[in-house]
């Protein structure tokens, strides 16, 4: 085509149409109100474990080969967990154990909870390590490090009433998790990135792919609607896919922030309830702590670029069929790579930074996965981040370019789905 | 003498040198006026769509496009409109290749029609006409007394998919002039269309070439052509077979009719022994079509009629159908499809005046 139609206005007047399409469909409604009930359900999930856990009493044995210090560490554990109140029924029972090995086995094979080994090291400190069963939940996982953290204040205060203070060594270690040992749990602010993490990456992967394929069942519908017969003499491929890519994608965002408000608004009142149905207790809510003003800047560079690559690929694909049961099929391939992403992701939020998580990171069709989660739990070096970006930018420039001829070539094609050949010679002939 | 076409306007312009395959001379005259084909050839693959084709549409005119399915029309009005590249040669208007010109110089009504379905026939055309540069208002008030010629002003707030085909189709016409092209080309645009709609759809199209528009459309449908087109182009297998005035077009072929009425004889027995020349291909009760051999005559029928005695009550030297022509170039009737699918759709040549034009002149 010789002729180069500059861009606007048309793909502004083709992204307003699509827009306004799809936010005034009854589907659109219902799926964002049924979604943003969902993620509201979720935000409040916490609290419908504390909830039903509510009446549930957890077995801690402390293990000690030292009976002062057992002597010592239980009524303090039980004062700091179960409250001072003589007549409320705890949530927590603690019972003594010498053996520690023993005691674990106890912890396997169910009949207990937790397990805290309490060892006095030579130098007078105090070493605890707290073993936590499948059932035990994580915010009684958290209390009962506060407890052992309580035993050794009022330890030193006892021992030391002049000098310095100790910090005990304080290790929680989950059983039935990944590894033998049990897996090292950071603070609390790292955790709240990783369920951040997985928030963004879910998002990222439910963008991509749904509004993607909003994007490709449009081009569909065109197509079979015949509608596409008039748009090919009014605006250019260029136009109609940058229109539409814009257009479709604004509306996602439009959906994606009609959920996350309420969710986050849920998360953000989620601790006020809580005290209001159970009382006074420790946070139930996610943190937001690592939401970072940096991290949705990020958050939302990756939808942006990373929907436009999809959205591109899905635009072509979509040119490529007659008939929406065909685009199943061809978008097939695009969404096994953005499940790939997906898992990547999930893989760099729990296994660290391995060879292929750094590489994957770089790849523009994942990066919007990996190099998020990689971020959000911050193990990244900023060239890095440069160079993803970069890469990205580069892909859609030119998987665009690519993508306007296929479909310049695809939305003419009728009938069967055309061969690799086919589609090669029209291609050129675009 | 032209017959006079019901619709038409009264005081027609005589056509221009037309529709000729592109030869050096038309080019130098015309080069600024006409949208030229010139040898566009495509390929889709092992096929050829388009081989060398060639011809030229005078500014101004009504140009029709006769092929049957897959001469090749759709390849070439896409090519004009750069939806496609030809593989060799060019198209152009005025002079210009018509791809480097603004998209609102064309206006173009495709062979397969759609609209989106849930906008409405008002958001619809100012979608369009937005698309081709048309202020919103603009539109609005175009699309509005457009409407309002086709007799369907309340469709206006109504969704496409309310409408019939048929409706849809005027709709579909709308939006390909709307923003009031210079070139207007219509894949097939009377096809399934019921004769009312064919009568105001021509209507339109007169209009528009009124206004200076130049209007080129495809067809199968020879009766169509026969009475709107100043100018054809036959073609076939993506070369054009034939091409010019209608009357050049007509006269192509060479062959010789009249067209005899005889009072109380409507079998012409004694033609066959009388004029052993003359054969009736198409006989009538009124009057019957009788083609001449070379050699033969119209005199000789005349003659002969009136040495036996008979009434003559009509005679005229007859050009052979556009049909006709399109059979003896191309081999076979353009509308076989046509024929057999035409059960289900409207027969356009049951269409008001559609099949009576033919350029005749009276026998001096």
């Amino acid at each position: 085509m010789n002729r180069r139609d500059p861009l606007l206005p048309n793909a502004h007047i083709v992204a307003r149409r699509e827009y306004a399409e799809r936010v005034s469909s009854r589907l659109f409604h219902l799926s964002t109100v049924l979604l943003a009930v969902l993620a509201v359900l979720v935000a409040f999930a916490p609290l419908f474990v504390r909830l039903a856990d509510r009446g549930t009493v957890s077995v801690v044995a402390v293990a000690s080969t030292d009976d002062a210090l057992a002597d010592r560490s239980i009524p303090v554990i039980d004062g700091i967990l179960n409250g001072s109140g003589a007549g409320a029924a705890g949530t927590f029972r603690l019972e003594r154990r010498v053996d520690a090995d023993a005691a674990l086995a106890e912890l396997a094979d169910g009949s207990l909870q937790a397990v805290l080994v309490a060892v006095r090291e030579p130098t007078g400190r105090l070493s605890f390590a707290i073993h936590a069963g499948e059932s035990l939940g994580d915010d009684r996982l958290q209390q009962l490090s506060v407890a052992a953290f309580g035993v050794a204040v009022l330890d030193y205060s006892a021992a030391n009433p002049i000098g310095g203070f100790q910090m005990p060594v304080l290790e929680l270690l989950r059983s039935g998790g990944v590894g033998e040992g049990g897996e090292p749990i950071a603070g609390a602010e790292f955790a709240s990135r990783r369920i951040l993490g997985i928030v963004f990456v879910v998002l990222i992967f439910i963008t991509l792919v749904i509004y993607g394929m909003w994007v490709a069942a449009g081009v569909v519908a065109e197509k079979t609607s015949r509608v596409m017969e008039l748009m090919i003499s009014a605006a250019s491929a260029r136009q109609l896919i940058v229109g539409k890519v814009v257009g479709i994608g604004l509306a996602g965002l439009t959906q994606a922030v009609c959920i996350l408000v309420p969710a986050v608004a849920a998360l953000a009142i989620e601790d006020a309830v809580a005290v209001a149905i159970l009382g006074p207790g420790p946070s139930v809510a996610p943190s937001l702590a690592g939401l970072t003003p940096a991290l949705l800047g990020a958050y939302l560079a990756f939808f942006v670029l990373g929907f436009a690559l999809y959205a591109l690929v899905y635009a072509a694909a979509g040119s490529l069929v007659s008939r929406a049961e065909d685009l199943q099929m061809l978008a097939l391939p695009l969404s096994l790579v953005a499940i790939a992403g997906y898992f990547l992701a999930v893989m760099s939020l729990t296994g660290g930074t391995t060879g292929l998580i750094r590489f994957a990171s770089y790849v523009p069709f994942w990066s919007p996965f990996v190099m998020l989660t990689r971020l959000t739990v911050g193990r990244v070096e900023p060239w890095e981040v440069v160079l993803a970006f970069a890469l990205l930018i580069a892909a859609i420039g030119v998987v665009g370019a690519v993508a306007v001829r296929v479909y310049a070539a695809g939305v003419l094609l009728y009938g069967q789905r055309p061969s690799l050949r086919m589609l090669v010679a029209a291609v050129r002939g675009a | 003498m032209w017959l006079q076409l019901p619709g038409a306007r009264p005081q027609r312009r005589r056509p221009g040198p037309s529709g000729q395959a592109v030869d050096r001379a038309t080019r130098a005259i015309l080069p600024s006026m006409s949208l030229v084909i010139d040898r566009v050839t495509k390929r889709f693959g092992p096929v050829v769509a388009l081989d060398a084709m060639a011809f030229e549409v005078p500014r101004g005119q009504v140009f029709g496009f006769l092929g049957a399915n897959g001469a090749g029309k759709t390849t070439t009005m896409r090519i004009a409109l750069g939806a496609l590249r030809a593989d060799a040669g060019r198209i152009t208007w005025g002079g210009t290749p018509t791809d480097a010109l603004p998209r609102r110089t064309f206006g173009y009504l495709p062979e397969e029609r759609g609209l989106y379905p849930r906008m409405t026939v008002l958001q619809q055309l100012t979608y369009f006409a937005g698309l081709y540069g048309l202020p919103r208002d603009l539109a609005v008030r175009e699309a509005r007394a457009w409407l309002a010629r086709f007799r369907v002003p309340e469709f206006a707030d109504r969704r496409a998919e309310q409408l019939s085909k048929g409706n849809q189709q005027k709709v579909q016409f709308l939006a390909a002039i709307l923003h009031d092209p210079q070139v207007l080309l219509m894949d097939e645009p009377f096809t399934g269309l019921d004769p009312v709609n064919v009568s105001l759809l021509r209507e339109a199209f007169l209009e528009l070439r009124d206004r200076g528009k130049t209007l080129v459309f495809s067809t199968h449908q020879m009766e169509m052509a026969e009475a709107m087109c100043e100018s054809v182009a036959i073609v076939d297998r993506g070369r054009v077979v034939v091409g010019g005035t209608l009357r050049e077009v007509k006269r192509s072929t060479g062959r010789r009719m009249i067209r005899i009425g005889i009072e109380a004889d409507h079998r012409l027995e004694w033609l066959a022994t009388d004029v052993p020349g003359a054969r009736v291909i198409r006989p009538g009760i009124d009057r019957s079509d009788v083609e001449l051999e070379p050699g033969t005559e119209p005199d000789a029928v005349l003659a002969a009629a009136i040495a036996r005695g008979l009434r003559v009550s009509h005679f005229e030297l007859v050009d052979p159908s556009l049909e006709q022509v399109f059979i003896d170039h191309v081999g076979r009737p353009a509308d076989e499809e046509f024929t057999l699918a035409a059960s289900g759709a409207p027969d356009a040549s049951a269409a008001p005046g559609s099949s009576a034009g033919s350029e005749s002149e009276s026998a001096a």
